[in-house]
């Protein structure tokens, strides 16, 4: 099956994908970010979006964390 | 005395474990970054002294938390480590692990929350990363503290643990340039394992670059790391020399994870999933949280709190005072010993002892929001709000700490990433209502609104929290660069908190409380008590003339426009500074009142409803106590900041006093 790839964010909620790029993000944020073992290769699952516009949350590695969405549409993912 | 340190990731444990193998206690909790500060404890066997840090997930700090637990490995010596992983998140917590290992002290892998992974379908054998690791591994369930006497067992004999042998190959180019930096380290007296210094470098930790700096010229050295990455770029190995040291580590732990786990069982969080579904939903999330505080704060005054306040009411202002009486009149004490020890001493600190039921459940209720996981949610829920206002909802843990103690609250926030939010956020702390702030409003709340005592208790919190979201809006825009936050929380799997947990933070919380009682509560009462029983004309003088009046006295007239001119409540406000419970205390003194009763009697004489609002905003706001005051000062090492956060809160307070009592007047209210 042809893979597409999309920012994280355009995932529905319950599905996961592989990410293929981080691109622009805070240099904090990245590194804690792959504190957590998020980084390129890694399958990430998008749990849920939080009140207002605010943060998702994600699974990565049985580990849950939120980030905004600004932050998450930063992350590019490819799905199959 | 031989040291060892406790090092893991956050929330791995380390502090339950700390707590089970010392003789001391220290704060545990359900989220990432609940240690900020190293803690020292002694082991119960006496082989030594345990160090507690705070948690890591790799040598290079981001927050200043994690700074302080690299700046001790790098800069002390422990004789041994021993590194908490938790078993059902093995492959990010192994990370540290092997730069722990490149450390080369003495190291016991403790493989926590083994419960946790076995209900997740994970198994983990201990022996297989024994053998390939080549350090001892001791499976662990630090909360029930299962496995800790092997643990303390091994401790023992310290010099007994094996030295570290294992070393990781990081391949030719990155081989090569660890020996050419290893060889230049050599000469430089007092460094770590030269090795490991290598690495760290190569990695651009700054705590290892900063101490190198003091020691020696780095050019050399940054030219070996540079010309390795230009090597490894060339041959396309990789980007960046850490994301190569990186990925070489990643390698090892996936094929070590491989051998030493078996996921084929594994099951999803299925009670996280389900909570997280209704409490951090999109829609009902922050009305449930707003029930949950509502709730909270019914038991606190209504439903639990206030009932059992009114039982220790019953027995000062009965049996005790009466008994005190009686006893004195007995033993033929002078008048100035009984009015001493009855109205000041019974009635200062009696009146505070009074809220330490409401205390205790409210510190419950706290403990049982941290040892939840809840706490890591509520942050997630309030982002997009604090977002707004220029903070991050990482702000939150700190604010809800804060309605117990400013002064734990403001160390909390340490674990915040970066310095802008962590300056705004201590800065705006003072404006938590805690809970020596409680007993002021529990007081007046009784005397004008009894019906409404929950409420009017939460609008002031309300008002603190809603005063400290408006002043960060304009702090953060005219006071600090326009740097934007950044937000990542880690949500913790949901769990039951244990009762001898719960029981054990309250208590420690409560403690500081009745230590207070004890101390500066009892020295204030009786200062208090001196300066209203003597006056210019000497002892025993009528209250209005005594000292306490001519000094509250003086401060009357800048309050009258606030609704409370009187020299009564001038006077309260001074001591509140040393402690905000001394508020109630002084009242009490002042208005010789031996029971609460007698207290709402006189207050509703002085206050009016109108004026007793805009007083309680005026106590909640005013300033930060000593104790804060004095953690301001070293959490942002400025006195600046100091001045300005005890400045800006004055300002505020009489500001906000002022608008109450000419804003209601204006609208007939009284």
């Amino acid at each position: 099956m042809a893979s597409t790839s999309c920012s994280l964010l355009r995932l529905e909620p319950g599905s996961m994908g592989s990410i293929q790029r981080i691109e622009g993000m805070n240099p904090i944020l990245r590194r804690r970010l792959a504190d957590l073992g998020v980084s390129e290769g890694v399958m990430i699952r998008l749990k849920g979006k939080g009140p207002f516009l605010g943060p998702i949350t994600l699974e990565c590695n049985g580990q849950l964390f939120a980030i905004r969405r600004k932050e998450a549409s930063m992350i590019e993912v490819n799905v199959s | 005395m031989s040291s060892i340190a406790l090092v893991g990731n956050p929330n791995t444990g380390k502090t339950s474990l700390f707590n089970t193998l010392t003789s001391s206690y220290e704060y545990v909790g359900n989220w990432a970054g609940v240690t900020v500060e190293k803690k020292v404890g002694s082991l119960k066997n006496g082989a030594g002294k345990l160090i507690d840090l705070p948690g890591i997930y790799s040598l290079h700090p981001l927050s200043r938390d994690e700074g302080v637990a690299t700046q001790y490995l790098t800069e002390e010596s422990p004789e041994a480590l021993i590194n908490i992983v938790d078993a059902s998140q093995l492959e990010r917590n192994l990370l540290l692990t092997l730069q722990l290992l490149e450390y080369g002290k003495p190291t016991v892998l403790g493989l926590n929350m083994m419960d946790v992974a076995k209900a997740r379908g994970i198994s983990v054998n201990p022996e297989v990363l024994q053998s390939r690791l080549g350090i001892t591994v001791l499976p662990l369930i630090a909360r029930t503290g299962k496995g800790s006497g092997q643990v303390l067992s091994v401790l023992e004999k310290t010099s007994a643990i094996p030295r570290v042998t294992f070393k990781l190959d990081y391949g030719e180019l990155a081989e090569e340039a660890i020996a050419s930096i290893e060889k230049e380290l050599q000469a430089i007296q007092g460094l770590p394992n030269l090795r490991w210094i290598a690495l760290q470098l190569m990695e651009q930790n700054p705590v290892v670059l900063e101490l190198l700096k003091k020691r020696v010229d780095t050019s050399r050295l940054m030219a070996i790391c540079d010309s390795c990455q230009s090597e490894l770029q060339s041959r396309k190995l990789a980007l960046t020399l850490p994301q190569w040291i990186r990925s070489v580590r990643m390698d090892f732990i996936r094929s070590l994870c491989a051998a030493a786990m078996d996921t084929t069982l594994i099951k999803p969080h299925n009670l996280t999933e389900r909570l997280d579904a209704v409490l951090t939903h999109r829609f009902l999330g922050l009305p449930l949280f707003i029930i949950f505080m509502y709730a909270m704060f019914k038991t606190t005054f209504d439903w639990i709190g206030g009932p059992l306040s009114d039982m220790v009411d019953g027995f000062i202002s009965g049996p005790l005072s009466d008994g005190a009486n009686s006893l004195l009149q007995t033993i033929g004490a002078s008048g100035f010993t009984h009015a001493l020890i009855v109205d000041g001493i019974i009635g200062g600190v009696g009146g505070v002892v009074v809220f330490v039921p409401q205390i205790f459940i409210l510190f419950l209720m706290i403990s049982f929001l941290e040892d939840s996981g809840y706490m890591a949610r509520v942050c997630l829920l309030m982002d997009s709000t604090m977002e707004r206002m220029g903070l991050n909802g990482k702000a939150f843990i700190p604010f809800i700490i804060g309605f117990g103690c400013n002064v734990p609250a403001i160390m909390a926030a340490r674990s915040i990433e970066q310095p802008k939010d962590r300056m705004l956020t201590t800065l705006l702390l003072p404006l938590m209502s805690c809970s020596a702030r409680l007993p002021v409003y529990l007081l007046f709340a009784a005397v004008f609104f009894p019906a409404q005592q929950a409420t009017v208790v939460l609008t002031m919190y309300v008002l603190g929290v809603v005063f400290a979201l408006i002043l960060c809006k304009l702090f953060s825009k005219y006071l600090f660069k326009n740097e934007s936050s950044v937000f990542i929380i880690e949500l913790p799997p949901y769990r039951m908190p244990q009762m001898k947990t719960l029981g054990r933070s309250t208590w420690e919380k409560g403690k500081g409380f009745l230590r207070k009682a004890g101390t500066i509560i009892l020295a204030g009462s009786v200062i208090i008590w001196l300066m209203s029983y003597a006056g210019p004309s000497g002892l025993n003088v009528d209250m209005d003339n005594s000292f306490l009046a001519k000094f509250g006295g003086m401060i009357a007239p800048l309050l009258h426009p606030l609704g409370f001119g009187t020299w009564q409540a001038g006077s309260t406000l001074v001591p509140g500074f040393l402690a905000k419970e001394v508020v109630v205390s002084t009242m009490n003194i002042i208005y010789h009142a031996s029971d609460a009763a007698g207290l709402e009697g006189q207050i509703s004489q002085v206050f009016t409803p109108l004026s007793s609002v805009s007083f309680m905003a005026f106590i909640l706001l005013y300033t930060p106590c000593l104790a804060t005051v004095g953690v301001i000062k070293k959490e942002t090492a400025s006195w600046k900041w100091t001045f300005f956060s005890i400045g800006y809160s004055v300002a505020l307070a009489y500001i906000v006093a002022l608008v109450i009592f000419q804003g209601g007047s204006l609208l007939g209210l009284s």
